[in-house]
């Protein structure tokens, strides 16, 4: 029998009581070992590799962020301050100075050069001295006496925000062109006064500064916790988010990324659904083994350990592929904020060693919060010899430059960094003299004197145009960034810029845009929109386009009113698309009539944009032209469907007859139709309503169209809508879905009405289940809960949907306690005890460590009951409207993962704040926000639908202090289920069984659906069947578990021949070129059968894994099928694709 | 008066004649237990770190006049629209900031310095105020025309928020820019169009009948000839080391009605226990006024962290006791050092 998990909670805490008094707090029984040994246990590294400390407390506690000297000394920053200070606590967090004097790569001696700093988080040695970040400010601490101690404090930057403090500014790095980059994450708000004006950054993103003109401005937005930035060899620029959780992301100048505040366009990372990272650092040297060459080290301090990726060209921008990781750990102490290359080719760690890692949701003054312990690991690879530094501080001017081709980016970088300290001049004369290093690529050479000249802020810019002409695009695209700082003073950057835009490979057209940015010319946007020509877009260099367009938009705008100033109306149908302004209307809609704009996107472009910004005779020529003769009917779709966003958002209908609208309403295309029924209400069309009644009244048959036409008929309005809803709600007898549909569109019309008319039909939900969104109809209006609440005074209703109602709104952003209250009086619910008592949680939590499965917790977090899947995904596998759990069990303490589950509104994730949208009108949307621009709003809702709402119409837009998770839905669990449920997600991320794999397993899938055609056909065709187009198949998502298997018992069951029942999944990769690609498959093999598209691919008769090999004839998206045979010992199947993404990538399946 | 950001201070002994903006404007400033409010951007936030204007104004004013405190509620890049206390919001928020800022510190004068960052980004736009973004990067009429239109509106700000006993607000012109030299930027078109900034808040001041200091001329910018400056008071031509602090109290303290006579020998002993006093005292009030997480204290994640906001008014009783400290340290100086 199922209880109420509140009435369990007191066997629980019988159970525990013996238990709790050993323990003086809350979770403290979780605090790992702090023996440097134990941690040393519990390393897993890359094969070949080994481990060492290299220091650790007292000489360095909670170090947040490390960087090389020169002279190979690694400063190190810590905070035992943070998260805050406490009143009258002394701001006494370090810089300590590691030296291992010996060579033995054990640092034998450390100097506290400073002592006095408040929760600093970045370091950066060079220029005679050391750039600290200190909160508000950047320090230059400078020790003049030679004692290895600060005596020196100057103020180079302020104005830097403290809104939150694993926010601040943060990652100091030098750039190849010795200028200091650094981050700031997303709460802070920073206003500089710099010699060249003010410079703002609201959010998250990364600055460069040089410190000797101390010219500060912003390169790119957004990011969370932009945590890392590295540049590769050609000095391009990867930054890793450590809340963002899409890997490795490509920045380019004026790029924006996730979260960046007011941003009507973001980017994607290259990894979406990897764990979140720390730190970054490309992995160099020859040291380095050689399968690790290049590859990028981001530590997943969350997860316990550091990820690898490898990147490979994609178009203007990256693939990235994540391979095994360097190393991770079973200590949960262990968390890895920085990588830095040492000067011996060994990589470095810094190890903030805690336990606990969260800001807000974990107490200030936890006592599990470590302020005591550091540590500074060091990782080498067997079988390569280690590097031996130069002594760069007394090597020639000539020397540096040939170190500063060294295979080591620890020489490459300290070279740099001390040629800035020399003589500007000898260093001058040296560049002119270099010969050319043995083994180096001529152009990376070149590139690297550029570089150099830049370092001494002395740009040659003859060796950079020069380099324009080399026949590798990295250094061409090099060559442009390296002319991006300074364009707007180089009388030869447009023409450079202008090349470039011409240039074959679209990176180079990308960073041909970025120079044109920079620069004041008339001409950039006309020069810039040719890079459209000629090859084939992508989303980085259509963003760069589209970013040009709005920033420059006073230069081309004029022109535009009556003719066209580029050279193509595409071009120029981009550049308005991009403005999202009513310019040059009338010669795109000429355009449109004449067939020059004709293809499906181009008119699905401008009929987005018209929709958007045009006038009333606009929309009536985009609605004139669906009529006219031989109109496609793809384009017909698109068009009313533009039309009838513009009447929903904008109100605004074509100004003509509209009743042509009628012979859409005969349309036998859903799209059409739902439309065309739209819009029939939305132009008043009475003509319609008996059509859209007809239609509506069919719903059982078919929902969507019922409910489309149900859209109309409200929209039309009026009392003959209302009668007809009234009546048909009454009819006791009437279909159910006729019934809540009647009560939906009644309450959409008047939330009175609807609530007089809900009582009754929701008492007849089945089985106590609001299938039809009832509850949602009312939540989703300003004024339903009232209504609904005063409907239910002195009415009763069967508690099971009476419990549905009180979870739904209890999750409602409006937080409708009157509505709550009506409903348990109406269902004699009694109010359900969430909260525990510290003593109940102690029991629980003793109970989830002795007895939790995490196994079968897995399960449970599965079943499609508890709807964990559908918001929330592990490793990219699942829903996205919730935070992803890929490693939630190795950064949130046991007490809170019980919490969160039982109150999901006390704590919530950064960036999953629930905001809620009140219109004028009254209707109100609640979800996150996806983006917006200067007209619109997007909220993402809880089921993931993207509502487009326009700013106009908005009354009021706060943020709720309730989350978009409905409290009570593990209410349904049994409590040894609750606690295997907590246990499965308190492993998740850590080392062992549930942290996901790097391997690139097919983790999307869509199962088949039950269907009564599949026994007969199969008799006949075989398992081919489930590889056909058939249009009645349904696939219903199906995500593989944390190992990366479909368990074939949960798939749906299909019949097979005889009695066999089948369980069937497919899922879809995309191969970028013809040819042979590896796959692996695990499970019982007998039972198995693969299909690549409609062929069915050979797989041995018996075994439990094989590796295969698909042929691809046709690039593109591939279809992969599997059938898998249930009830005769097939437990799960597994589908790993042995290649790397630059040959074939795992294709996510977010919306189906 | 009832202020938790101002506790502990006299408020007994308060010239009752002085009427805001009808004072006698070349008189000696201060009045015992008068409540100095420093609001500004970066050149006021970074007088915390060197103390020497308090400093230099606690001598000033000599022994004879007693309890005097200083809130400095100076912020890097900030505008006359609020643009750096607005933290998630518009500039209009960073107002509401100021004005409860100015309600709980409760001065009796307040000295506001703007200009530097207006005069430096004519043509790039200096605030995000949607009402005026635009004519910021429109020129330098334009640009200088907003800036005083937004000082005005600041002015009766400070005048409707500072509600208890606000004697008199002082209007100081920014100091001069230097030029330091390539790779520094030129700065003589900018102290070009600073001068011109100047010489509005001179205007401005005369209208309001406030008492206006002229740093820009004290300090030469008004002879500027675009000269390598030897020796250097700036860090970058923009931002006074504390060397420079030290030449712009002591000109700030003559713009304030001090002579040279009253600004005594600051390598005194006693003079940097003083100023080390206040210091501290400073750093103290800027953990009280702006501190760290405010999203997670204050703002829309308080849910989360609210509980530690107690903490926070917990640096009250602390900066009282470094008041009294800052007290002592005056009458040692004054004890050790005798008035001319």
């Amino acid at each position: 029998m199922k209880l109420p998990f509140s009435t369990r909670v007191a066997t629980v805490l019988t159970l525990g009581a013996l238990t709790s008094l050993s323990h003086a707090q809350n979770g403290l029984r979780d605090i790992p070992d702090t023996a440097i040994e134990a941690q040393l246990k519990a390393f897993k590294l890359v094969e070949g590799a080994k481990i060492n400390l290299f220091a650790s407390e007292p000489a360095v506690a909670n170090p947040t962020h490390m960087n090389w000297d020169q002279r190979g000394r690694l400063w190190v920053v810590s905070s035992p301050l943070y998260p805050h200070i406490q009143p009258g606590q002394e701001e006494q967090d370090k810089i300590v100075i590691l030296e291992d004097t010996t060579g033995d790569g054990v640092a034998d001696k450390h100097t506290d050069f400073a002592t006095n700093l408040h929760i600093p988080t970045a370091v950066l040695p060079g220029d005679g001295g050391v750039y600290v970040a200190n909160s508000v400010e950047v320090l230059f601490l400078r020790d003049t006496d030679g004692d290895d101690v600060a005596d020196e404090r100057k103020v180079v930057l302020s104005g830097f925000g403290t809104e939150d403090t694993h926010h601040l500014l943060h990652t100091f790095r030098w750039g190849p062109e010795g200028m200091i980059w650094m981050n700031q994450s997303i709460y802070i708000h920073t206003h500089l006064e710099t010699p060249y004006g003010v410079r703002r950054l609201l959010g998250g993103g990364m600055w460069h500064f040089r410190p000797e003109t101390r010219r500060a401005e912003v390169f790119m937005k957004g990011l969370v916790n932009s945590w890392g930035h590295v540049f590769d060899e050609w000095g391009q620029s990867f930054m890793t988010d450590g809340a963002g959780g899409q890997g490795i992301n490509f920045v380019f100048p004026r790029s924006v990324f996730l979260s960046s505040p007011g941003a009507s366009r973001i980017l994607p990372g290259l990894n979406p659904g990897q764990p979140k990272h720390c730190g970054v650092e490309a992995l160099t040297g020859r040291h380095v083994p050689d399968t690790l060459q290049g590859a990028l080290a981001a530590p997943d301090f969350r997860g316990n350990r550091i990820n690898l990726f490898q990147l490979t060209d994609k178009s203007s921008a990256y693939t990235s592929t994540q391979i095994a990781d360097l190393v991770s750990s079973t200590h949960g102490a262990f968390r890895p904020i920085d990588v830095k290359m040492g000067p011996d080719g060994a990589v470095y760690v810094a190890d903030w060693y805690n336990p606990i890692i969260q800001h807000g949701e974990v107490d200030f003054r936890d006592p599990r919060r470590d302020h005591a312990h550091g540590r500074i690991w060091r990782i080498t690879f067997d079988g390569k010899d280690l590097v031996k530094a130069p002594d760069l501080t007394k090597a020639s001017e000539a020397d540096l430059i040939q170190h500063s081709n060294a295979p080591e980016g620890w020489t490459r970088e300290a070279a740099m960094v001390e040629l800035r300290s020399r003589n500007p001049e000898a260093v001058e004369a040296a560049l002119k003299s270099a010969p050319a290093p043995a083994g180096v690529d001529p152009d990376l050479f070149a590139l690297r004197k550029v570089w150099t000249s830049q370092a001494l802020n002395r740009f040659d810019a003859v060796g950079a145009a020069a380099l324009l002409s080399s026949s590798n695009h990295k250094a061409r695209a090099a060559a442009l960034r390296a002319i991006y700082y300074d364009a707007a003073t180089n009388p030869e950057a447009l023409a450079l810029a202008e090349k470039a835009i011409a240039d074959p490979h679209p990176q180079v057209r990308l960073w041909g845009v970025s120079v044109l940015a920079q620069l004041s010319s008339s001409e950039t946007v006309k020069i810039a929109l040719r890079a459209l020509e000629g090859i084939e877009m992508d989303e980085f260099l259509d963003f760069a386009l589209w970013s040009i367009c709005r920033e420059h938009a006073d230069r081309w705008t004029a022109a535009a009113q009556s003719g066209n100033p580029f050279a193509t109306t595409s071009q120029l149908l981009f550049a308005v698309r991009a403005l999202n302004q009513a310019v040059a209307v009338p010669q795109i809609l000429s355009a449109l009539g004449s067939g020059e704009l004709s293809s499906d996107a181009q008119v699905a472009g401008l009929a987005d944009w018209i929709s958007k910004v045009g006038s009333a005779a606009d929309l009536n020529a985009l609605f004139e032209f669906t009529l006219t003769e031989g109109a496609k009917p793809s384009h017909q779709t698109t068009i009313l469907q533009a039309l009838a966003s513009a009447g929903n958002l904008r109100k605004l209908q074509p100004a003509g007859d509209t009743a042509r609208l009628s012979r859409f309403l005969h349309s036998p295309d859903l799209a059409t139709f739902t439309s065309a029924a739209s819009l029939a209400g939305l132009w008043k069309l009475e003509s319609a309503r008996e059509g859209l009644k007809a239609a509506f009244l069919d719903s059982a048959a078919n929902e969507a169209k019922g409910r489309a036409a149900l859209e109309g008929l409200i929209a039309l309005g009026g009392p003959p809508t209302a009668t007809m809803l009234d009546e048909l709600a009454k009819t006791a007898g009437a279909d159910y879905l006729l019934r809540s549909l009647a009560v939906i569109g009644r309450t959409r019309m008047n939330p009175n009405e609807g609530a007089k008319l809900a009582v009754a039909v929701l008492t007849d939900a089945p089985e106590g289940k609001d299938l039809h969104g009832i509850y949602d109809a009312f939540l989703a209006n300003q004024q339903g809960p009232l209504a609904l609440a005063a409907a239910l005074e002195n009415a009763t209703l069967p508690q099971a949907i009476a419990l549905a109602g009180v979870q739904k709104a209890s999750s409602a952003a409006t937080k409708p306690e009157a509505l709550v209250a009506a409903l348990q009086k109406a269902g004699t619910i009694k109010p359900m005890k969430m909260a525990l008592t510290p003593a109940e949680m102690e029991a629980m939590m003793e109970q989830v460590a002795t007895i939790g499965d995490p196994h079968a917790g897995e399960e449970i977090y599965r079943r499609a009951a508890l709807q964990c899947v559908v918001c929330h995904a592990i490793g990219g596998a699942g829903g996205v409207i919730g935070p992803d759990m890929v490693s939630i069990g190795a950064s949130a303490p046991v007490d809170y993962l019980i919490e969160s589950l039982l109150e999901p509104s006390k704590k919530i994730k950064e960036g999953y704040h629930t905001t809620l949208v009140t219109l004028k009108n009254g209707d109100s949307f609640a979800g996150a926000i996806a983006r917006e621009d200067t007209n619109e709003l997007v909220v993402r809702d809880a089921v993931g639908k993207e509502n487009r709402i326009p700013k106009t119409g908005i009354a009021s837009n706060q943020i709720s202090p309730v989350s978009l998770m409905p409290p009570g839905l593990t209410a349904q669990l049994r409590e040894d289920e609750f606690i295997h449920l907590v246990r499965f997600l308190s492993e998740l991320g850590k080392d062992g069984a549930f942290k996901t794999p790097s391997n690139r397993f097919i983790r999307h899938w869509q199962t088949l659906m039950p269907h009564p055609s599949t026994r007969d056909r199969i008799g006949h065709y075989g398992s081919k069947i489930f590889t056909e187009a058939i249009s009645d198949y349904v696939w219903a998502p199906v995500y593989a578990t944390v190992a990366g298997a479909v368990p074939v018992g949960e798939l749906p069951e299909v019949e097979g021949r005889g009695k066999n029942l089948m369980g069937v999944a497919r899922s879809f990769i995309e191969v970028k070129n013809a040819g042979p690609v590896k796959l692996k498959i695990a499970g019982k093999l007998a039972d198995i059968e693969l299909f690549h598209d409609d062929s069915k691919v050979a797989l041995p008769g018996d075994g439990t894994g094989a590796e295969i090999v698909i042929e691809v004839t046709e690039p593109g998206r591939q279809k992969l099928t599997f059938a898998g045979l249930k009830g005769f010992g097939l437990e799960r199947v597994t589908v790993e694709v042995l290649d790397d993404a630059s040959k074939a990538e795992l294709v996510e399946l977010k919306n189906f | 008066m009832k202020s938790p950001l101002f506790t502990g201070v006299l408020t007994g002994l308060l010239a009752l004649g002085g009427i805001l903006g009808a004072q006698d404007t070349t008189a000696p400033l201060l009045k015992s237990g008068d409540r100095i409010v420093l609001l500004g951007n970066t050149l006021f936030e970074r007088a915390r770190l060197y103390g020497q204007l308090e400093t230099t104004l606690q001598i000033a004013t000599g022994p004879e006049v007693n309890g005097i405190t200083l809130r400095n509620l100076g912020w890097s890049g900030d505008s006359v629209f609020g643009d750096s206390r607005s933290y998630f919001g518009p500039p209009s928020e960073g107002r509401d900031r100021l004005a409860r800022n100015l309600g709980e510190t409760a001065p009796t004068v307040v000295l506001i310095s703007y200009g530097t960052e207006a005069a430096m980004s004519v043509d790039q736009g200096w605030t995000d105020d949607a009402a005026h973004a635009a004519a910021t990067a429109a020129g330098l009429e334009a640009s200088r025309d907003v800036f005083l239109a937004g000082y005005q509106a600041l002015i009766e700000l400070v005048r409707k928020s500072s509600v208890f006993d606000l004697r008199e607000i002082v209007l100081i012109s920014p100091p001069p820019l230097e030029n330091l030299g390539a790779p520094l930027p030129d700065q003589t078109e900018n102290n070009r169009r600073l001068a011109i900034f100047r010489d509005g808040i001179r205007e401005l001041a005369k209208k309001n009948s406030l008492r206006f200091v002229d740093l820009f001329a004290q300090m030469g910018g008004d002879s500027f000839k675009g000269d390598v400056a030897n020796p250097a008071l700036t860090e970058d031509g923009v931002h006074y080391s504390e060397a420079g602090h030290a030449v712009v109290a002591r000109e700030l303290a003559k713009g304030l009605g001090y002579s040279e006579g009253s600004l005594i020998d600051r390598n005194l002993p006693a003079y940097e226990e003083l100023k080390a006093a206040i210091i501290e005292k400073d750093r103290l009030f800027f953990h009280r006024w702006r501190p760290a997480n405010e999203t997670y204290l204050f703002l829309f994640r308080k849910h989360e962290q609210g509980q530690n906001a107690k903490e926070i008014p917990m640096f009250d009783p602390l900066i009282v006791a470094q008041e009294k400290q800052i007290e002592e340290a005056r009458a040692r100086v004054f004890a050790g050092m005798p008035r001319n």
